[in-house]
């Protein structure tokens, strides 16, 4: 892997690994889908912690309330502003499991769904960092995303975004979804499940895309989390 | 550092992809199992808000929860949905669907509406048909975890009731006058005077005297044994001669019917009628130990207590400054007394007696200074005063009917005094008429003779401009005066406003204003009001179905005003089901509730009910009821104006 190429696709945010064509052939409406949210201190992948983190999965149009997740995490230093947002208080953020442990449980949703975040370089760069701190090497997870997806809906109607023009909230009023309360992990996965479930109804509505047919939003992508071990490259 | 690789990926391009999605699924639900507690604060949030899951709390609502799906319906994987959660209860979050689900016609749903249930109740699979209008989200509730729920009479009776087509408030039934609901424990005044059972009549008889009470109460241990009352102590003590030194216990009733004190008046009022007693011990519910006496006087003092108490202070009244005092007194009495369901189903009746009243006293007061009348006359009501639905809202609507038409100075008397009256009503808090409505108003002295021609006239002459100006004067009744004349008038009109063409034009004028839901049964709100969410219960419901009961009524040649009089009143052949009666009955009692509630709870005069002050079960209930009338409406328009509405 050569500089250039690792520099490039830094700058443009794509990881370059192509979709698995086994993946790229399933339609949408039969690919099972994970949907992540993690709750952070600060909105820089690189300093940012995980306070909490939730996820509940899905699979044609069918939310499975049943694998709703939801864990604190433990977190060591100043929580800065976030609590009151989150409203996660430092007792319970010390009180919360290590992050390892909803690492692991997240592990088996590897390879099987399509990790779904509403603006996954944020979470994904987070994620990133903790299974590099954790020495945890992922080579490829496929993501789609629904801020990307929705930003390109609105692109198809106007070059310049308004400001906030596609948040989650936002998102979801206007594909008229209820309104759901924020900045719980949880919820939040939720929200950005069932605003999935919308979207993918605007884009396909009769039923006979595939996963491959997305490439063009940019909102689908490969990624990988950690660092290879040295002696397998 | 060692690096641990999860690349599963890379076995899925080697493999059958379906047969691995699925087995890594299973894995990973078994795999975490234990930890998967959770549930988002959206889903307890929307059950919450759903009647009638409204009444769970959070431990009995996870398990409907955690076993629900949540689904996005669209038109293309609405039924593929469905049938793979065949069986559930389906609560609809958002978007709107036409659904048939039973027998019963394709109903439009929305947000807070079920479908579904008809199946679990009878456990047969009925056919669902769903029409998608615009995708949503829907929860696909388990069958067994309904069924869980339903173990909860409260979750059952609402599905039941649901699945009847009932209208769900049964409370009307059960509707009845303000005292016969307040708790005994606010009714008993005192202590039980209690003596223990080893006491002797002597001494028995000694504190009852004493006491000056009627019945004495037994004791052992402070446990309830016996009763002693003045009709024991003549017929087994007096008539036999018994020497009083023998214990109370040999001439004691032994174990006497009694009540906790948690029942109501109205209980204690039924055991006493059943068992034929005049007391009655209360006791704790726990302890069992008495805690007081209720007896037949008791009860006769409470009914007298408080209905009539304003009714009395105002007949008492000596001019017009205690009528007012008197009258003043009545929006606190309301809003001190009126709290149950069915206090307010009579608060109307009241508020128009008192201002029956008061018109009577104004014209008493007129007349002392003024002398006697020189003509019979009679002071006719109409509008929400006739019918005894008045609020505090509610302004006046009155004229005089003269035995014949008055001369120059006849008619000064009338002016006069319909002045008096009128604005002696205003004073006492009985809004003036911003339409002019009032005997103060020339128009509205009209002699017997001239009234009669002019009801001719309507009737000849029904375009829609005269239906809605003379609406009001077909609810009417005497309060003052000779109240023969008005019988007279109303003989005469009966005939009259039973004709076709003007029932028919009635008919039309009734299904002017619709009811404010809309097809997928939202409530609709009027733009421009204060508070955005709120519906005119008056103009858009109680008025509806006081318009469409009148027209029945005047077709049958009923004469009494009152809306619920006339549906007791209906002949069978009236062409209104005793069902539909029944229903309408119920629908404009509830509605009535409503408005009294929010006038008394907002301290408004307003019939501009807010949604958000309505709870869970009430909003359906109150679509369920705007259902009903918008059939109803329908109804009269097939039967009365051909089908033109």
């Amino acid at each position: 892997m050569g500089f250039l190429n690792q520099l490039w696709r830094r700058l443009s945010g794509h990881s370059g690994i192509p979709i698995p064509q086994a993946i790229g052939a399933i339609q949408l409406r039969d690919i099972p889908i994970l949907a992540i949210d993690l709750e952070l201190t600060s909105l820089d992948p690189q300093t940012a912690k995980v306070l909490s983190i939730g996820w509940v999965s899905g699979k044609g149009n069918t939310v499975d309330l049943s694998s709703c997740y939801y864990q604190v995490i433990r977190a060591k230093g100043d929580l800065a502003q976030s609590p009151v947002i989150h409203g996660l208080t430092d007792e319970e953020v010390r009180q919360g499991t290590h992050v390892q442990q909803s690492v692991e449980a997240m592990q088996t949703y590897i390879g099987s769904h399509i990790w779904l975040f509403h603006n996954t370089s944020l979470d994904i760069g987070v994620l990133n960092q903790v299974a590099t701190n954790l020495g945890i090497y992922v080579p490829a997870i496929v993501t789609l995303d629904t801020l990307k997806l929705a930003v390109y809906e609105l692109k198809k109607q106007q070059q310049v975004l308004p400001p906030n023009s596609a948040t989650l909230s936002v998102c979801r009023d206007r594909l008229n979804l209820p309104a759901a309360p924020a900045h719980n992990a949880l919820d939040d996965a939720l929200a950005t499940l069932t605003l999935w479930f919308a979207q993918q109804q605007k884009l396909d509505p009769h039923g006979k895309l595939h996963v491959k047919d997305l490439q063009h939003t940019g909102a689908i992508e490969v990624i990988s989390l950690g660092k290879p071990p040295q002696n397998a490259t | 550092m060692e690096v641990r690789i999860y690349s599963d990926l890379f076995l899925i391009q080697r493999s059958d992809v379906g047969d691995l999605l699925s087995d890594n699924q299973n894995s990973a639900a078994k795999r975490q199992g234990a930890t998967m507690t959770a549930i988002p604060q959206q889903v307890f949030d929307f059950l919450h808000s759903s009647a009638p899951f409204d009444q769970l709390c959070d431990n009995d609502l996870s398990p409907l929860a955690k076993t629900a799906n949540l689904v996005y319906i669209a038109p293309n994987n609405a039924k593929e949905l469905l049938a793979a959660n065949k069986g559930c209860l389906y609560l609809i979050q958002s978007g709107q669907f036409s659904v048939k689900d039973s027998d019963g016609p394709e109903r439009h749903l929305s947000d807070g509406d079920y479908f579904g249930i008809n199946s679990i109740i009878d456990g047969v699979d009925y056919a669902i048909d769903i029409t998608v209008d615009s995708a949503g989200l829907v929860f696909c509730l388990a069958r067994d975890a309904v069924l869980n729920a339903m173990e909860n009479p409260k979750i059952a009776a609402f599905f039941n009731s649901a699945k009847t087509d009932a209208l769900q408030n049964k409370a009307v039934e059960d509707s009845n006058s303000m005292w016969l609901y307040k708790p005994l424990s606010e009714v008993i005044s005192r202590a039980p005077i209690q003596a223990d059972t080893s006491t002797s009549i002597h001494a028995a008889a000694k504190l009852m005297a004493e006491e000056n009470v009627s019945s004495l109460l037994l004791t052992e241990d402070n446990q309830l044994t016996g009763i002693v009352t003045d009709r024991d102590m003549r017929n087994r003590v007096v008539a036999v001669a018994r020497d009083l030194n023998d214990s109370i216990a040999t001439v004691m009733t032994a174990e006497p019917a009694k009540i906790t004190h948690n029942r109501t008046l109205f209980d204690a009022l039924s055991v006493m009628s059943e068992r034929n007693i005049h007391h009655l011990p209360v006791v704790d519910r726990i302890s069992q130990q008495p805690v007081g006496m209720i007896t037949a006087s008791d009860i006769v003092r409470h009914q007298r207590g408080n209905v009539l108490f304003v009714i009395g202070e105002l007949s008492k009244a000596q001019n017009l400054y205690e009528l007012t005092r008197a009258s003043w007194q009545i929006p606190h009495y309301f809003s001190i007394h009126a709290k149950r369901p069915g206090d307010f189903d009579i608060a109307g009746k009241v508020l128009s007696q008192a201002t029956d009243i008061m018109t009577r006293k104004l014209i008493a007061f007129f007349q002392q200074k003024h002398g006697h009348a020189p003509m019979g006359y009679c002071w006719i009501v109409y509008g929400s005063q006739a019918r005894e639905d008045q609020t505090m809202g509610s302004d006046q609507d009155n004229a005089l009917l003269l035995a014949h038409r008055p001369n120059e100075q006849e008619a000064e008397y009338f002016t006069q005094m319909s002045e008096y009256v009128c604005q002696g009503l205003n004073k006492c808090g009985i809004k003036l008429c911003p339409g002019n409505i009032m005997a103060s108003n020339p128009e509205l002295r009209l002699s017997l003779d001239d009234a009669i021609e002019e009801a001719q006239k309507w009737v000849k002459q029904p375009t829609p401009k005269a239906i809605m100006h003379f609406n009001i004067f077909l609810d009417a009744r005497a309060a003052a005066g000779d109240v023969e004349l008005f019988k007279r008038l109303q003989e005469a009109r009966a005939p009259l406003l039973k004709q076709k063409m003007f029932l028919a034009a009635l008919a039309r004028h009734a299904n002017e204003v619709d009811v404010p839901l809309s097809m997928f049964q939202k409530f609709v709100f009027e733009k421009g009001r204060e508070i955005k969410d709120s519906i005119d219960l008056k103009v858009n419901a109680v008025a509806i179905i006081n318009n469409l009961v009148r027209l029945y009524a005047l077709e049958s040649g009923l004469k009494m005003p009152s809306t619920l009089g006339r549906l007791d009143n209906l002949p069978e052949e009236s062409g209104l089901s005793q069902r539909d009666a029944a229903n309408l009955r119920d629908i404009w009692l509830f509605m009535n509730r409503l408005r009294w509630r929010h006038q008394l709870t907002q301290s408004v005069t307003d019939n501009c009910v807010s949604i958000s002050e309505l709870s869970s079960i009430e909003k359906h209930q109150l679509k369920a009821a705007f259902k009903a009338i918008d059939r109803a409406q329908q109804a009269a328009v097939m039967k009365f104006a051909g089908g033109m509405g």
